[in-house]
């Protein structure tokens, strides 16, 4: 499993966010909460399960309780892929 | 007038009754998902540190007023029933109306094997077309005999040729959102099959979806449960857009408060 850095991560979600909603990357901010982002539920269980496919492991269910905004779970998957690429 | 609901959709669906009900009549929704210790079993694989009784204690508490009207939807119609019986016989509603809810009975108390993957992607379908406004339609037998693995993709096909998904939805991000939904079901499943209920001191009313859960029954198992009477009504829809047309909302609404 390759270990993923925060960039990477913030990138990932930045681009897959803003596919979603339909706007250009540059018209996200990593630093708005998850909550004011147009997406319902339905779009973010979605991208939940397109990102773990990817990361290659499963983020708790309190991961965007504790890591509420784009950088911050940007931060907090590269912590946590280090963990695993050094287990 | 008080609704029993178990989440699923997000509880303003029922904005359409609300408006369809007699001038003067509220409606106020007992939104299960509000309860954590249910809401966060579907999260964390389906097990609910909870029973039916303790959920049903807990909304009993909520209800308002010497007279109320009770209607519960889908699980919530379980609850709703377990909740009349403890109530003190003045306090009880004149019914207890049931929205395409599978009653607790032993033909219902099932294993979770029981739930089959060709059924779950049906329902999984039906619940994917209501909560984004776009029916996902799939061949009659399309799914019979195949399993998550095989079928998801079905779905998905359907999902995306309908407009209800994005054309480029990644089936991972689908089998999170199929995962989860399955875990909410299992979850009920799992309250419902241990649970005891006592038959109903009120007529009961069951309002079917047109195209129900389980189409093939229907009294969807209420008719043991049911001493003081069960009238039958069919609503247009399905288990899930039954609640947001507004021609099955006028029916039940109907039902609800007769004039």
């Amino acid at each position: 499993m390759a270990q993923v850095t925060a960039v990477e991560a913030q990138q990932w979600l930045v681009e897959k966010i803003a596919h979603r909603l339909g706007v250009a990357p540059g018209e996200v901010s990593p630093e708005v909460f998850f909550d004011e982002l147009d997406l319902d539920s339905t779009e973010a269980l979605i991208l939940a399960g397109e990102m773990e496919s990817w990361l290659g492991f499963e983020l708790g269910t309190t991961t965007l309780w504790y890591h509420p905004t784009i950088k911050d779970l940007a931060a907090h998957i590269a912590e946590e892929s280090s963990q695993r690429a050094s287990a | 007038m008080h609704l029993v609901h178990p989440g699923a959709l997000a509880a303003q669906v029922h904005r359409t009754l609300a408006e369809a009900l007699p001038e003067g009549v509220g409606l106020t929704v007992l939104d299960l998902s509000a309860l954590p210790e249910y809401w966060e079993a579907a999260l964390t694989g389906g097990r609910a540190e909870t029973t039916v009784e303790a959920i049903a204690e807990r909304l009993a508490a909520e209800l308002m007023g010497p007279q109320f009207a009770l209607v519960g939807w889908s699980f919530g119609g379980v609850v709703a029933q377990a909740m009349i019986e403890l109530l003190p016989a003045e306090r009880r509603p004149e019914r207890l109306v049931l929205l395409d809810s599978i009653a607790p009975t032993e033909e219902y108390q099932q294993p979770d094997e029981a739930l089959e993957p060709p059924l779950l992607l049906n329902w999984f379908a039906m619940y994917l077309g209501a909560k984004r406004g776009r029916p996902v339609p799939l061949d009659p037998g399309a799914l019979a005999g195949l399993g998550v693995d095989d079928g998801l993709p079905l779905v998905l096909d359907a999902a995306t040729a309908s407009g209800a998904l994005l054309p480029d939805t990644p089936l991972p991000g689908l089998r999170k959102l199929y995962d989860t939904y399955v875990d909410g079901l299992l979850r009920n499943n799992r309250l419902t099959a241990p649970y005891r209920p006592k038959p109903s001191s009120v007529p009961l009313v069951l309002v079917k979806a047109e195209r129900s859960l389980i189409p093939e029954d229907p009294t969807l198992g209420w008719q043991p449960l049911a001493p003081h009477g069960l009238s039958l009504a069919v609503a247009p829809g399905d288990h899930y857009t039954m609640l947001t047309r507004p021609d099955a909302a006028q029916a039940i609404a109907r039902l609800v408060h007769p004039a």
